[in-house]
């Protein structure tokens, strides 16, 4: 796994994203799935950016690698900010008429609709979210 | 990557051509420009010709527009919508809530 030490702010973003993406392609990533993984960085980089430390802001490691077979691409993030497991968030009705659909909640459905696996655990103080998706997979 | 906004405006038809991204960092941009001109717009057309990524952060701004509109009888349309920004409307739903061509 190569990995990416940063601090939470959104000015951050593409310093990550351009990280994601050169790991993503040098593992032969589809271009599908740098694009879903690029929207899960924004997401959930983000999240922590504006979340995690409340106000402030604090130390985030991002890791990319590959596990199994066939081959996943995986993304783990790391923040030591308030314990929060987005899988928790309520999953939006997609189904509802437009007026009663709350505007949150999108992201996180996304992301988990996008990805093969979707992880979170709560270790030494850190919030762990990993995200695995099939390097050659298309929609 | 940044995110250039061209607007035009006829009459109370408001016309924004987006060139990059929309995502946490640009989003705030497009929230504004929509926010100042939504009062005097009864038609908000977005051309995405330029921009083939939006994420959540963008699809929120949307939404939000849309339903400001929709309650007052205006309308919402996305034109030149790419691969990738069709798929995150499909997966959404909202591909059949917003007037897409």
């Amino acid at each position: 796994m190569k990995e990416i030490h940063i601090d939470s702010k959104v000015e951050s973003i593409p310093e990550v994203m351009n990280f994601v993406r050169a790991e993503l392609e040098a593992l032969g990533c589809s271009g599908q799935v740098k694009a879903q993984f690029k929207m899960a960085v924004d997401e959930l980089f983000g999240n922590i950016c504006l979340y995690a430390y409340g106000e402030g802001t604090g130390p985030v490691s991002v890791s990319v690698g590959m596990e199994g077979d066939p081959p996943s691409a995986v993304i783990v993030f790391c923040d030591s900010g308030s314990p929060y497991n987005p899988l928790e968030a309520d999953i939006p009705d997609i189904e509802l008429d437009i007026e009663d659909r709350p505007v949150g909640g999108l992201g996180i459905f996304l992301i988990r609709e996008m990805m093969d696996s979707m992880s979170y655990e709560y270790k030494d103080g850190c919030n762990v979210l990993k995200l695995t998706k099939d390097i050659n997979h298309q929609l | 990557m940044d995110l250039e906004l061209t607007a035009k405006r006829d009459g109370k038809e408001f016309t924004i051509s987006l060139k990059g991204e929309v995502n946490t960092l640009t989003g705030p941009k497009l929230k504004e420009l929509i926010e100042a001109e939504l009062p005097d717009t009864d038609i908000l057309v977005l051309d995405f010709e330029g921009c083939d990524f939006v994420s959540s952060a963008g699809l929120r701004i949307l939404v939000n527009a849309f339903k400001v509109l929709k309650k007052r009888g205006g309308q919402m349309k996305l034109i030149n919508i790419g691969n990738n920004f069709r798929e995150v409307l499909n997966i959404t739903g909202l591909d059949t809530v917003f007037g897409i061509t």
